[in-house]
């Protein structure tokens, strides 16, 4: 018998106690695992999206908003003028209601720009011109809003036909309506404005050269902000939003798991208090009894954390799928971020154990005569 | 300790044999700020070997004066040697505890998740052998217990008697010099009695372990070559039993 067994014994002696305790611990890293992962996911898909168009410098006014506020197209010309500066393409990206979807990236483009050389045709084509009433569906966005080839789509008092599906290459692209620039200013009144203008640099760049670049985007441009595309998403005030909330909820949770495992250890003392006298007086030192009682804490911390990146994974995997976030969300799941996970589990199951652990340093062995 | 592949049971045979194990002078213990006087200075020796009764009336200081010698708690005042050592200043009394003496308990006190075999391995934690080493001793143990074939059974699953046979192999874990037994068959039905209190006096007896044992029952306390009577937590009387065998 090795003193992981008593630990291990000690922990099934009350099985339904232990294992309702674990599932508290469980939910808590649960929430961690799926709500970071499903917030890095979103920076993730954005980056990779813009690293599919080809872009180097997103200048925006993204901050607190989900989508950027719109402003004039005449960024464009005094961008293209600064020198390194190789292509720009006018986008107006926003997030909205598309018929039976309650929330779907809408992505119209600078017709001709480069930002629509990543689309691959996986069916149909593309539109003939600007202003043909025509969109391109990424094809988690047509799974979603359930249309093919030839079907109509509203886009707000607008009808427009889908004449092609398209892979994108990324998930934000793929959960995308494409259409032209033009007619979505017309559609939305938004004529001689834009929201975001990718850019190209004109030759490779380094990080350093690149930062530079967006410093003389910035005091050409004062209205709108531009960032190197990789840190555009992950910068912004929305995604540090999301974040805040992501990790509130999560250590909320993990509050929970905290006082729950603080109470099973507490209820443990409590029950035991006699053996850990009578071990006492056989010659058991008390740090032994300590020792006992944070590794039933940490033991119980990371079984909860591991069953708890699984719950995770697995509701991360269904949200995933929800048609409300269909190929907006792809939770980053990494190995990193999980065992991140255990790894807290761990460090709440001994920091729960702390005070029960205190307490039993503090039972008399004279006690062990008295029952 | 080393690894030995046959562990033999306790040699208890100390420095110095027949010498002094324990002495107190005007031991006393309070309870709630003086107003409750267990021990109310107590003055006694007993030498290496020596089997002594603590007999005497509920409440009359004597289970007091087992947490004493056991280290378990601390005298209000006085002075109680181990050897030369006075056990209150003692810098590791669990050391004392698990490696000096060992303890058996009215109501056996047996760990109700562990089976036999692991209840006796318990104390021996606190010593340096491997997990082999513990549990071929424990064996050994309980089959000196005549227990060979209750090794994986739960306490609940024992009689009382069995029970307390598995507390006397645990509190031979780690070789002790002296037992300190606490109404050890207070328990027991008469049967019982005589089989707990044969196999302590024997291992008493074989193993020239000093045994102090608390009782309540003057025909157990004759059983020991010297009794100390105790009331209102003081000695009132200190002698030799003139029925011990060893007397007639």
């Amino acid at each position: 018998m090795s003193f992981f067994t008593i630990i291990i014994r000690g922990l099934w002696r009350r099985p339904v106690r232990t294992g309702l305790t674990l599932l508290g611990i469980a939910i808590g890293i649960a929430a961690v695992v799926a709500l970071v992962g499903i917030s890095r996911g979103f920076e993730k898909s954005w980056g990779a999206g813009a690293k599919q168009r080809g872009i180097d410098v997103v200048v925006s006014t993204l901050n607190s908003g989900l989508t950027p506020k719109p402003f004039s197209t005449t960024v464009r010309d005094r961008v293209a003028a600064i020198p390194d500066v190789g292509a720009t393409c006018s986008v107006f990206v926003d997030l909205t209601s598309v018929e039976s979807a309650s929330m779907i990236m809408v992505s119209a483009r600078e017709w001709g720009g480069f930002s629509w050389g990543n689309l691959k045709l996986v069916a149909g084509r593309m539109p003939k011109d600007a202003m043909e009433p025509a969109v391109v569906l990424g094809q988690s966005a047509a799974e979603s809003l359930k249309k093919k080839i030839g079907d109509p789509l509203q886009l707000e008092s607008k009808e427009l036909t889908v004449v092609g599906i398209v892979d994108g290459g990324a998930l934000v692209e793929n959960g995308s309506v494409v259409l032209s620039l033009p007619l979505f200013q017309e559609i939305t009144g938004n004529q001689g404005r834009i929201n975001i203008l990718d850019v190209r640099a004109a030759h490779e760049m380094n990080e350093a050269e690149m930062r530079k670049l967006c410093d003389r985007i910035n005091s050409a441009v004062p209205e709108a902000k531009a960032a190197i595309a990789s840190e555009h998403i992950s910068n912004s005030e929305a995604s540090r939003f999301i974040r805040a909330m992501s990790w509130g909820t999560s250590l909320l949770a993990v509050l929970v798991g905290v006082l729950g495992v603080m109470n099973t250890m507490l209820m443990t003392v409590f029950e035991r208090r006699q053996e850990m006298c009578i071990l006492l007086a056989i010659g058991w030192k008390r740090g032994r009894i300590t020792r006992m009682i944070l590794w039933e804490s940490a033991v119980l911390g990371l079984l909860g954390g591991s069953l708890g990146v699984l719950i995770g994974v697995f509701g991360a995997k269904i949200l995933q799928r929800l048609p409300a976030v269909n190929g907006l969300l792809e939770p980053d799941l990494s190995p990193q971020l999980l065992a991140i996970s255990v790894a807290i589990s761990v460090v709440v199951g001994v920091f729960s154990g702390l005070y029960p652990a205190w307490r039993s340093s503090r039972l008399s062995p004279s006690l062990a005569l008295q029952g | 300790m080393s690894a030995s592949p046959e562990p033999s049971l306790p040699d208890s045979a100390p420095p110095g044999r027949n010498g002094c194990v324990y002495a107190a002078a005007g031991l006393t213990k309070e309870y709630d700020d003086g107003s409750v006087k267990a021990l109310r200075g107590v003055d006694f020796r007993i030498d290496q070997g020596e089997f002594v009764a603590i007999i005497g009336p509920s409440g009359c200081g004597k289970t007091t004066l087992l947490q004493m010698l056991g280290a378990l708690d601390h005298p209000s005042g006085g002075t109680l040697n181990y050897r030369a050592s006075s056990i209150p200043d003692l810098p590791d009394p669990a050391a004392y505890r698990a490696r000096e003496i060992g303890f058996i308990f009215q109501a056996f006190h047996l760990l109700p998740t562990f089976t036999a075999l692991e209840n006796v391995q318990m104390p021996m934690f606190e010593t340096e052998w491997t997990a082999t080493e513990r549990k071929d001793r424990a064996v050994s143990l309980l089959k000196s217990v005549g227990l060979e074939h209750r090794l994986h059974h739960f306490p609940a699953k024992m009689s009382g008697g069995e029970r307390q046979r598995v507390a006397i192999a645990r509190s031979l874990a780690n070789g002790p010099s002296v037992l300190l037994a606490d109404e050890p068959t207070g328990n027991l039905d008469s049967q019982n009695t005589e089989i707990i209190l044969e196999l302590i006096i024997r291992l008493h007896q074989e193993q020239h372990m000093t045994l102090v044992l608390v009782t309540h029952d003057p025909a157990i306390a004759r059983r020991a070559a010297r009794t100390i009577q105790m009331k209102d937590g003081r000695i009132v009387a200190d002698h030799a039993s003139i029925s011990h065998p060893a007397l007639i």
